[in-house]
């Protein structure tokens, strides 16, 4: 049997996961505007010895149809490195692990903020690498249409070459502040990585040291094809949604067996699926805890949601009671809009009861239920290889996180699956994986002046 | 007595340490630039000392200067300053917290999300320092060849603080209902699509942040230039000085403040803090034989590097003990440039003169007790010259503790600084006021 312990993140979202949660009182409804929320829910998820907390991103309002936003928390929320910047000050053990898009950012400015974070947080910074799916995210950067998949994804290996490579433009220990001979740093102890690529040319070397970790952690969360092998390459964490077992393990051994052609084995990379828990004491009180969110799902925004998921098609013209139509392919989110597909056939769903489903997970595997019943599921794929961990995305926000705190972490420490302590100091020590190697520039240090 | 006329005090902490050499002082924590335990505690005794702001340059690049003198420098490893005011802001209350951030090698949509965000967080107290990269080797890490040219920079800037100003407009004030009743969360009729179509820049919006505190998180700049002054002119709330002489400064403060009743502004509504580099002692001497003793530990690789870097180029092959030779007009500062040659016509000064000069550090500098210093910082406010100053400090922690404990309290003595924080915003302690919204009454 599979030994070993889970890996946890705390995957904050304003109000909670749930599209309604903001409505429910167990709900913080200003949490998008208000940092004193998240400095409550990390130092408990930090009290709880979660590994990470998490924050997604969008570089605009994605939910374009503004009967609907108006009507949902997610149009107003503090950019994610800024915020994690705060949290770092308010914390000492927890991973702080930001998205940030590939697509409209310069990966100088990238390498940066997350090597800066590095060292105001002691060693806890994530950067988990997206590209931007929507036109409205591509029109606030001067963009009529958010560019084609193979190309954001093009553009998203280069990126991710620079920035690692610029991480290590630094030798560890190249900061030597001798006072007595007024060397501060050693001359051949940083360098430029003078990349020229199709999409980038950057000289460097980075203005930032190495950083405690070394450098940060690199995530991921895409699951199409050119995702999974950037993923194998360069990723010491992926994020990922699948619903059944079945597709978490074909998943987890496909990602797996990519590693050794990178020079990489199974323990480098953590494979953390999404988890959306509604837990009570018993099946009956989480069964009603659900249902209570569940009311509160605004029709307009139920049907707008399962919307964006599918790609951004209008489907105000379909019966709700009736199937789930067929529709061309999604550039915007290939990989989603595959899951949504899949889930109504298997399950026979009519559009609404498919939003419904997907109303809180978003895709995520779902699980309403007892403590014993949600720790069941997870030992269960942890055991078949299916996951190494999860990502936690509670319902609401703080109530969903103190009930799998109160509930469901007792469970999994008595089974021995969930750490009592943090060991280590840095992200990269709770997660045991080790950084991809071979970035950075062979050249010589560029001669200026003798 | 009572004032009307009261000076505003920022602390100028990135670098930390502006003096080349000033993390080999004896007796200082050299790691200060780079650490955040002693950058909090810096900023703790800041607010102590009731300063205005928190203020934070910034480079895209390692500093332009050969390997020799680039081993020397504190600075080549530096935070982001939208990583580190946000730390700052959770472990401080009142002090306001300015960033540099760069309107050539950014999108105006991240400037506008970060700064807002900060704003937020920090319950009203971020500014930005608009500025559009002095650094030639900037444009090296961002795909061009060359640093694009003084007046596309600027012209590009002009929009750009459109733009991002727009951004924060998106939402009113009131726009967050948050009712779960109702269930609306925002009311759509308070919140405007930007809609931005313009020369340089393409940005439809809206902003996925909330309207700042302030409304607009305070704007600053830096540039002297004529492009600089005029945009000032039309746009700063705060502007950094570096002129070096109270004549200097006395013409930049009317020439500046002169330009804003033309383009409808209220010339009360910009604060000029010229930068001073302040060194204090129980005596006179005492403050002087600091400064020496600072100036003696600059390394001549390092004092011809600063040289260089403030020409724009590279001074290395001067002679170095005949006068300054004539030098082109170049793409980095304008206004940085134009001072030292300025000063070498002047004096006749050699190069090596001008490299132990700038070396250390080459602006304003007020040396001496604190009374004197007071005395000197009374008269520049008194006539003009400024509304107050960017305090730079010569070594950390003395230089910093010695201005709180000394000076502050001998300007608070003479009415000429708050004795308390009044206000609890950036805005508050700057006496300037809140914008409206453009888009909603």
């Amino acid at each position: 049997m599979r030994q070993g312990t889970l890996r946890l993140g705390a995957f904050f979202y304003a109000t909670g996961h749930h599209v309604a949660g903001w409505r429910h009182p167990s709900s913080e409804a200003d949490g998008g505007l208000n940092l004193a929320r998240y400095v409550g829910w990390a130092q408990r998820a930090e009290a709880a010895k979660f590994d990470l907390v998490f924050l997604e991103d969008g570089t605009g309002i994605r939910d374009t149809n503004l009967r609907s936003s108006e009507r949902t928390a997610r149009s107003a929320h503090f950019e994610p490195v800024t915020l994690l910047s705060a949290l770092a000050a308010v914390t000492s053990r927890i991973g702080l692990v930001a998205t940030t898009s590939t697509s409209f950012n310069e990966p100088y400015n990238v390498a940066r903020r997350f090597a800066s974070l590095d060292h105001l947080s002691g060693g806890r910074a994530g950067w988990n690498l997206v590209t931007s799916t929507t036109d409205a995210e591509a029109a606030n950067f001067g963009n009529d249409r958010i560019a084609r998949h193979t190309d954001r994804y093009e553009r998203a290996e280069e990126f991710a070459d620079v920035v690692l490579g610029l991480w290590n433009t630094w030798d560890d220990g190249a900061v030597v502040i001798d006072r007595e001979s007024g060397q501060f740093s050693k001359p051949d102890g940083f360098r430029p990585l003078n990349h020229r690529g199709t999409h980038f040319e950057v000289q460097g070397p980075l203005n930032i040291s190495r950083t405690p970790q070394g450098q940060p952690v690199l995530v991921q969360a895409g699951s199409s094809g050119p995702g999974r092998d950037l993923a194998a390459r360069t990723a010491e964490i992926v994020f990922t949604a699948n619903q059944t077992l079945a597709e978490a393990v074909e998943f987890y051994g496909d990602l797996k067996a990519r590693l050794p052609r990178f020079g990489r084995v199974a323990d480098d990379l953590k494979i953390m699926p999404g988890l959306f828990p509604v837990v009570g004491r018993s099946e009956a009180e989480a069964r009603a805890k659900f249902e209570a969110l569940q009311d509160l799902i605004d029709p307009v925004v139920g049907l707008a949601l399962l919307e964006r998921m599918v790609g951004g098609f209008d489907l105000s013209g379909y019966d709700p009671e009736g199937p789930v139509p067929e529709l061309p392919v999604a550039e915007g989110a290939k990989s989603r809009q595959q899951l949504m597909f899949d889930l109504a056939r298997r399950e026979g769903l009519t559009l609404r009861q498919l939003y419904l489903r997907i109303a809180g997970a978003r895709g995520h595997a779902q699980i309403v239920g007892t403590a014993a019943q949600i720790a069941d599921e997870m030992e269960e794929r942890f055991r078949a290889h299916g996951a190494d961990g999860f990502n936690i995305m509670p319902a609401t926000l703080p109530g969903g996180l103190d009930d799998f705190i109160e509930l469901v972490l007792p469970e999994l420490r008595r089974r021995g699956l969930f750490r009592h302590e943090y060991e280590g100091t840095t992200l990269r020590a709770h997660l045991g994986t080790r950084p991809p190697t071979g970035f950075g520039s062979a050249a010589p240090a560029r001669i200026v002046q003798p | 007595m009572s004032r009307d006329r009261r000076l505003h005090l920022g602390a100028f902490m990135r670098p930390a340490g502006i003096h080349t050499a000033w993390w080999r002082y004896p007796g200082g924590e050299p790691d200060a630039n780079f650490s955040l335990k002693h950058l909090a505690r810096f900023a703790q005794r800041l607010e102590a000392g009731k300063f205005d702001a928190f203020f934070m340059a910034d480079h895209l690049a390692v500093m332009n200067m050969p390997m020799a003198a680039l081993r020397r420098s504190a600075t080549v490893t530096s935070f982001d300053p939208l990583t580190l005011l946000p730390a700052l802001a959770v472990l401080t209350e009142r002090i306001g917290l300015i960033a540099t951030a760069s309107t050539t090698y950014n999108e105006p949509y991240h400037v506008a999300r970060k700064f807002a965000s900060l704003d937020h967080i920090s319950n009203g107290r971020a500014g930005w320092n608009l500025v559009t990269s002095g650094n030639p080797d900037e444009a090296l890490n961002f795909g061009r060849d060359a640093h694009v040219d003084h007046a596309t920079r600027y012209a590009r800037a002009r929009e750009f603080f459109d733009v991002v100003t727009g951004l924060w407009d998106s939402f009113a004030d009131d726009a967050f209902l948050m009712d779960p009743e109702s269930g609306v969360f925002f009311d759509p009729a308070r919140m405007h699509v930007l809609d931005h179509r313009g020369e340089h820049l393409k940005v439809k919006g809206p902003l996925n942040v909330a309207r700042p505190i302030q409304g607009w998180p305070v704007i600053v700049q830096a540039g002297a230039s004529e492009a600089g002054r005029q945009i000032a002119a039309e746009t700063a709330e705060m502007v950094f000085g570096s002129a070096s002489t109270l004549e200097a400064a006395q013409a930049f403060y009317a020439d500046v403040k002169g330009r804003m009743p033309a383009v409808g502004r209220n010339p009360d509504h910009l604060k000029i803090l010229p930068g001073a580099f302040v060194v204090l002692g129980e005596t006179e001497d005492e403050a002087r034989a600091k400064k020496a003793r600072l100036d003696d530990l600059v390394h001549p690789d390092s004092g011809l590097a600063n040289l260089s870097v403030r020409l724009g180029v590279d001074a290395a092959g001067f002679p170095l003990d005949a006068p300054l030779p004539e030098i082109p007009e170049t793409n980095a500062s304008r206004s940085g440039q134009a001072q030292i040659v300025d000063y070498a016509r002047r004096t006749g000064a050699t190069v090596r003169d001008l490299a132990r000069k700038v070396g250390g550090y080459g602006g304003l500098q007020m040396i001496g007790t604190a009374a004197q210093v007071a005395d000197r910082m009374e008269e520049w406010l008194e006539t003009r010259a400024c509304d107050g100053f960017n305090v730079m400090f010569p070594f950390l922690p003395e230089g910093l503790d010695d201005v709180v404990d000394r000076l502050v309290p001998e300007l608070q003595r003479r009415g000429l600084f708050r004795r308390n924080y009044e206000g609890t915003t950036l805005r508050d302690h700057l006496g300037l006021p809140r914008p409206a919204n453009r888009f909603f009454a």
